[in-house]
């Protein structure tokens, strides 16, 4: 099954996925090889051991059937590496079993299928782990010395290539030394040269890993721009619209005057031409809180994050600034300040703007004679300041959209007409540009509590916008 | 022919008077700011034609008021025409439900006065 997040050893295994199915094939050669020289063995003289290599031929088919069966043609990328791997060792494990009979029925150490040894041990450490083929090499050695003493003691009979010669004597025992050097030393010296390989191809598997989740993040990235792009393109319809209303009342009310349906000297007249101008002047303040909110937002991307921001002291300069307005409503502004709340860093002209902004509306909202608590205190690594009035309240169906743009309840509209929607979102991209949260909470009548949270240790965060 | 009845419903009132004074040329006119006042008034003055504003104290007020209109047996006939600064395509993006917007007329502001008359005229006729 190909896992969800390769792993290495998925690579693995399709690499040697291929090398196993070269290898069925090359064992037919094998197998083609032995019948062979079973055949023709005897027209040249040789008679005895080649009723023999017929049968090691056939048992070499044989496992080259099953091996084929149980390597699983069909499905391949379902072969986990361990089962690949331990197939590996059995079909060279048998490999060389039948090399070793082989070899004792044509001349034991003089035979020439000795140097299929060393074939066998190249191409194992090339698909299997070196310390494997350690173990292969010295259980072929051994297999090999065995047959070796026993034909040396004559427990096996001795089947010379050449049947005019016997055994070699001592120079077989070289034989024998040399080959055992020979197995060692290919697969030290294979490995030499292919683990070199393999780290590479490992390292560069890694890095391919490495360029997919890289794409896959990019492809999010991309994702959320699509997102920001939208919403943009969401807020500029939006904010079209809302120049459009009262630029259309403009328009009807001149064209009606124009047109002659009412003379401008009367009444009704003047009452459009003061209308128009107020539309004129609402205009104004929309496309000032516009420029506003473009102001804080791309604020995010150049203002200087690193200054120290003393919230109780920012508070008690906005109290200061809307007293007057205050006192104009008879509504009592109450401090409540739990400590001296310091900001590890801050934009103070936003910070200030977001909480004038909801004071303002506490106080604005308010009915006269009212009450505007303004509670500071840390909850844990956070600074929470709590806006709290007596005021008209925010039906609970327009508690979420009111945050948004252009939107305003409609008891709101009617306390206080004059308003644009816009504050309490400028008021929210600051707060959120400080990696804070403005939540409001109310009950239409009671009044309206917006807290901010902000975080006291937030490190400078990057320029974004 | 007896002077027929228009009811206006709108929350901007420089916008209504303005209007107001283009259809008065002509018919009687009768103003509402909101939805709720719009109903009420048609219940009690019997309208022959309404012109509906969309966006009043909520998005989709004017689209709301128009399927109460329709749903009633007794105003189903009622001509409505939707005067909106919002235009058609934007209340589909707004995810206002509009797949049912039961109105004679859909015209966006601003609109010219003569054009105006000439559309109230056409409804009224139909009828």
């Amino acid at each position: 099954m190909k896992p969800e997040t390769p792993t290495a050893d998925y690579l693995f295994a399709a690499e040697l996925f291929g090398r196993l199915v070269w290898f069925v094939r090359l064992r037919w050669m094998a197998v083609a090889g032995l019948v062979a020289a079973s055949l023709i063995g005897p027209s040249l003289g040789l008679p005895g051991v080649w009723p023999a290599l017929l049968v090691v031929g056939s048992v070499v088919a044989a496992f080259n059937i099953f091996f084929t069966n149980h390597l699983g043609w069909r499905s391949r990328r379902e072969q986990p590496y361990e089962h690949l791997r331990s197939c590996a060792v059995r079909q060279i494990l048998s490999d060389l079993a039948a090399l070793v009979v082989t070899a004792h029925y044509t001349g034991g150490l003089q035979s020439p299928a000795l140097l299929f040894f060393a074939f066998h041990m190249a191409i194992g450490t090339i698909i299997l782990p070196t310390r494997i083929m350690y173990v292969v090499a010295a259980c072929t050695s051994g297999a090999m010395f065995t047959v070796y003493m026993l034909e040396l003691n004559g427990v096996l009979a001795f089947h010379p290539l050449d049947p005019n010669r016997g055994m070699c004597g001592a120079a077989c025992h070289f034989n024998m030394g040399a080959f055992i050097f020979a197995l060692v030393g290919v697969v030290a010296l294979t490995d030499s040269v292919t683990s070199r390989f393999k780290k590479r191809n490992l390292k560069l598997w890694e890095t391919t890993q490495e360029l997919r989740q890289s794409t896959g993040e990019l492809q999010r990235s991309l994702e959320q721009v699509e997102t920001v792009e939208q919403r943009k393109s969401h807020y500029m319809r939006i904010s079209a619209h809302q120049l459009r209303s009262p630029l259309a009342t403009v328009r009807t009310s001149l064209q009606v005057l124009t047109e002659g349906f009412v003379e401008p000297g009367t009444d009704r007249g003047r009452r459009l031409l003061d209308g128009a101008l107020e539309r004129v002047d609402d205009l104004l303040v929309t496309v000032n809180g516009l420029l506003d909110l473009a102001k804080m937002r791309e604020g995010r991307a150049s203002a200087p994050w690193t200054r120290k921001v003393n919230v109780n002291q920012l508070l008690t300069d906005i109290f200061d600034a809307l007293e007057p307005l205050a006192q104009a409503r008879e509504i009592r502004l109450v401090p409540e300040f739990e400590g001296v709340v310091i900001l590890d860093w801050g934009v103070p002209p936003d910070l200030i703007f977001a909480f004038e902004n909801l004071i303002e509306n506490a106080i604005k909202y308010s009915r006269e004679g009212g009450e505007v608590v303004a509670r500071l205190r840390v909850q844990g690594d956070r600074a929470t300041v709590e806006v709290r009035d007596q005021g008209i309240g925010i039906p609970e169906k327009f508690l979420d959209d009111v945050l948004h743009e252009f939107v305003r309840a409609p008891n709101g509209k009617r306390h206080a007409p004059q308003g644009t929607g816009l504050g309490l979102a400028i008021a929210r991209e600051a707060v959120e540009a400080h990696g804070g949260a403005l939540e409001l909470w109310s009950r239409e009548g009671e009044g309206t509590t917006a807290t901010v949270s902000l975080p006291l240790h937030l490190k400078p965060m990057k320029a974004s916008s | 022919m007896a002077e027929r009845t228009v009811l206006l419903v709108d929350d901007d009132d420089v916008f209504v008077e303005a209007v107001q004074a283009v259809l008065e040329c002509q018919y009687r006119v009768l103003r509402a700011a909101n939805g709720t006042e719009g109903l009420e008034m048609i219940a009690e003055e019997r309208p022959d034609v309404v012109i509906l504003d969309v966006m009043m104290d909520y998005l989709s007020e004017g689209f709301e008021v128009a399927r109460k209109l329709r749903n009633d047996p007794v105003t189903a006939d009622l001509p409505i025409i939707m005067l909106t600064g919002v235009d058609q395509v934007y209340n589909v993006r707004m995810e206002v439900d509009e797949s049912w917007v039961p109105c004679e007329r859909y015209l966006e502001k601003p609109v010219a006065p003569g054009d105006l008359l000439r559309h109230v005229a056409e409804v009224l006729e139909d009828q």
